[in-house]
């Protein structure tokens, strides 16, 4: 195992360096980086263009060139690897992407995280009711994502979800006629996702349609999308719901103890809710949240650990989740206390366009500073995650529908297996071992960043390095930030083989 | 046959034997293709799809007409709409260009018809579509086939050559052939677009035959005496048929979407012809006052995904024996009538 390692690391090399071989001369062909001082009518246009030349070493023809580049970004001429000057903007390639890869972390992870959670979640639930009307809609949905461009949704999120949500918030009042529409839309979703009878889903609507109605006229009525908040008994409500949701279906409401080791974990939780906003006042920062977050973690470990004597797995995932929701509630609760705060900063318009933060925006709130970065993130977040989403949901869906049909899923029926067991033990662990690729490969395009995203919502990340590199036939920068994408495609195809491996014993490597 | 476990339980002598005389009754006395073609034409969606997809090819084509040649020799059939995408004409009738009956979907302030401009653009990002889909598609099943099913040293190398591959970024392609071969045209943006476009199909092909090898029933075809080559067309390949047709239209509809992403960046389809993508970066900026410059190329680029997509469902389900639509009781009571008659015939 560990000479295949060394082996395929050793081919990674080996091909990194031919990649970055192709790389550098198909950009070096793609055009010239002196056409903007040649057109220039700059007096000393020859003794600069000389100089450049020379600094750049562009008389080397560009085959030879690469090794020129290649010996100082692997620091054999000063000992650390140097990426080159940037000809655009003078400085050194590899600050540049130090600066840009935190901000498209921030924007892809986001985005990814959500839509691999989403999509196989969505994924699973339409094969296992597969030709039903949930499934209809689900691929009808995933096919007109999957069909949308990019840059057009991006286009739409900005005028609907910005610019008239904004409009919408001058003075949010919802009035009888949107609020039913808005209510019926809802409860037509909502009651999609109820199988049977035709009388289940009419009740499931109309119950629905009318808790709806109810809480947007209370939203509207107590101004709180203005001054909006869960408070303790929404935080404790919404815990609960979660809870009991998740054990139902990963445990199965029968499962007391998993049931009751959830309501623990939310009264916990709840039990946490006063003394968390004591602690994580305004000047809060991220090492306490991350703590706290542990701390409820590991606690309901402990709370799942002492409810079981037997399978202790599904009782201990059952607390575990619920906590995670809990906690997850009360920070957006106290996020929310913050809003009217950041509102008045914001001048009237939270839903941000462009960029990735407010500089203006820099108080010494550590809610509404972050505040501030939700709000930009927002819209490509939300097309990122339109976007891939539909492939998650369909790849999961497709591999769910191969393993069902399989031998052991049969055997494990018909020996009696409970119908969840089947699902969750039998037939999900092995049908996400194809997503591993997927997923290695969308973890490691995430510093790659999203090019197309970051030139719509003007974000200064990785895309939008590459995008400058390429119009100003920027060398340097070009081959910093496409090695370092090259890099980690290699190492990501790498993971996805190993983890491919380890998963699925059928296959072996050959030695 | 998933869900529902109880009632299934229940009707399980009843279902299970029903259930394969009412699929025999069905398929029987018809060859391979007629069951793939019948199963695919009762896929509503998908033939919708396929309707679509050839009207609006006509319709495109025949908006246009047929400019083949080079400057000198020129062949030319006159499409059967007026105007040409690179006239410049007199404001119309209405005067901030918006739609009317002389320019059904508007007027660009430099004066071209749009209709025009969104029928070439439309042409143009089709072909695409098409060479970039088929050749990839194309490219990654024999590579992933072959590689999967030699393994060792053929599988190391062309893995390796894959990896390569994906490593290259689309968008220097589309700047390199935008920069340096600009004049010779989008044709040869899509056919380079292509051929490095196979990776991920090639994975997933690689993937299915490494798990398929392992099969019994490949060991069986072996021990029978069959060739590799058989073995791969025969056995594998039919079974792998499904991830095969599902990337390869992923890809076909993912492809129009690099093509006009790349041309929205300024890398794929250069001035003066035009893509879908390029007039909707064009007109972006314009969505508050003139939105009917946005809508109609976003909305033509959604309904060709779209179509492409539901086809490409279609052919799944037609080409996977395993996939079968479950039989609701009711269904098969109103055809048990047919089922009597196959097993008394």
């Amino acid at each position: 195992m560990l000479a295949y390692v060394g082996r395929r690391i050793s081919i990674a090399l080996l091909i990194l360096f031919g990649s970055t071989y192709l790389t550098y001369q198909l950009a070096a062909y793609s055009g010239d980086p002196l056409a903007g001082i040649r057109e220039s009518q700059d007096p000393k246009k020859e003794q600069i263009m000389a100089e450049l030349i020379k600094f750049y070493q562009l008389d080397v023809p560009p085959p030879a060139r690469y090794f020129l580049w290649l010996q100082k970004a692997l620091g054999f001429s000063t000992g650390t690897p140097d990426f080159g000057k940037s000809v655009l903007t003078r400085l050194p390639v590899i600050d540049q992407i130090a600066e840009a890869i935190p901000v498209t972390i921030r924007l892809v992870s986001a985005a990814t995280v959500l839509a691999i959670v989403l999509g196989i979640t969505f994924g699973v639930l339409s094969a296992i009711r597969q030709y039903s009307r949930l499934d209809y809609s689900l691929t009808f949905l995933s096919f007109l994502l999957y069909s949308l461009p990019i840059f057009w949704v991006a286009v739409m999120l900005k005028e609907y979800m910005a610019i008239q949500f904004n409009l919408f918030l001058v003075d949010p009042k919802i009035d009888l006629i949107a609020n039913g529409i808005t209510s019926a839309v809802l409860a037509v979703i909502l009651a999609g996702f109820v199988s049977g009878s035709r009388k289940r889903v009419l009740i499931t609507f109309g119950a629905s349609f009318a808790i709806f109605m109810t809480l947007f006229a209370v939203l509207s009525m107590t101004n709180w999308f203005r001054t909006p908040g869960l408070g303790i008994w929404g935080v404790a409500f919404l815990g609960l719901a979660t809870s009991i949701g998740l054990t139902h279906v990963f445990a199965g409401l029968h499962n007391r103890k998993a049931l009751f080791a959830g309501i623990a974990a939310v009264a916990v939780g709840v039990a946490a809710y006063q003394p968390f906003g004591m602690i994580v006042n305004e000047t809060g920062n991220f090492n306490i949240l991350v703590f706290m977050a542990m701390l409820m973690l590991s606690v309901s470990y402990f709370i799942g650990y002492f409810f079981s004597k037997i399978d202790k797995g599904p009782i201990i995932r059952s607390a575990m989740l619920s906590a995670f929701f809990v906690s997850l509630f009360t920070v957006v609760d106290r996020a929310m206390q913050a809003w009217p705060k950041y509102y008045e900063l914001s001048d009237g318009k939270p839903v941000q366009v462009d960029g990735s933060y407010n500089i203006a925006m820099r108080t010494n709130d550590f809610w509404v500073n972050n505040l501030d970065l939700v709000t930009h993130l927002i819209l490509p977040t939300t097309a990122l995650t339109l976007i891939s989403f539909a492939g998650y949901l369909r790849y999961s869906r497709a591999s769910v529908l191969e393993v069902l049909g399989m031998d052991y899923i049969r055997t494990a029926r018909a020996k009696g297996v409970p119908e969840r067991e089947v699902i969750l033990r039998h037939a999900l662990r092995n049908s996400m071992i194809p997503l591993t690729t997927l997923i290695a490969f969308d973890i490691a395009g995430i510093v790659g960043g999203a090019i197309i995203t970051e030139r719509v919502f003007s974000w200064k990340g990785m895309g939008s390095l590459a995008n400058d590199a390429i119009v100003s036939q920027d060398l340097n920068l070009l081959m910093g930030t496409f090695s370092i994408t090259a890099f980690l495609a290699v190492m990501a195809t790498l993971a996805a083989d190993l983890i491919y491996t380890a998963l699925d014993p059928r296959i072996r490597i050959r030695k | 046959m998933k869900n529902d476990s109880k009632k299934s339980k229940k009707n399980s002598q009843v279902a299970g034997a029903s259930e394969v005389g009412f699929e025999e009754a069905k398929t029987q006395g018809l060859s391979q293709g007629q069951i793939i073609r019948r199963k695919f034409f009762s896929h509503k969606p998908a033939v919708a799809g396929l309707i679509f997809m050839i009207l609006f090819t006509i319709f495109v084509y025949t908006a246009a007409g047929i400019h083949l040649g080079s400057d000198n020799a020129k062949f030319t059939i006159h499409g059967w709409w007026q105007f040409s995408h690179e006239d410049i004409l007199p404001p119309g009738p209405c005067a901030d260009g918006c739609p009317s009956s002389v320019h059904p979907m508007g007027q660009l302030p430099n004066g071209r018809d749009y209709f025009a401009q969104v029928v070439r653009g439309s042409e143009i990002s089709l072909m695409v579509m098409v060479v970039i889909g088929f050749l990839g598609g194309a490219i990654g099943t024999i590579v992933g086939s072959v590689s999967g099913f030699f393994g060792g040293i053929i599988d190391a190398v062309m893995m390796r050559i894959t990896d390569f591959i994906i490593t290259v970024p689309s968008i220097l392609i589309g700047a390199v052939i935008g920069y340096r071969m600009g004049n010779l045209g989008v044709l040869y943006l899509a056919i380079f677009l292509g051929l490095f476009s196979w990776t991920g199909l090639t994975r997933l092909v690689r993937g299915e035959f490494l798990t398929l090898r392992e099969r019994e029933f490949v060991d069986a075809a072996r021990v029978a005496g069959a060739s590799n080559t058989r073995i791969i067309f025969k056995h594998i390949l039919p079974n792998s048929i499904g991830v095969i047709i599902v990337s390869t239209t992923l890809l076909l509809s993912s492809s129009i979407l690099v093509e006009t992403g790349l041309s929205f960046l300024g890398f794929g389809v250069q001035a003066p012809d035009v893509s879908l993508g390029v007039l909707i970066n064009t007109h972006q900026g314009e969505f508050l006052y003139a939105p009917w410059l946005f809508w109609w190329p976003g909305i033509i680029i959604v309904l060709i995904a779209l179509s492409i997509n539901f086809i490409g469902d279609g052919l799944r389900d037609a080409f996977d024996p395993r996939q079968k639509k479950q039989i609701k009781r009711k269904e098969f009571l109103a055809k048990s009538g047919t089922r009597d008659a196959v097993n008394k015939r």
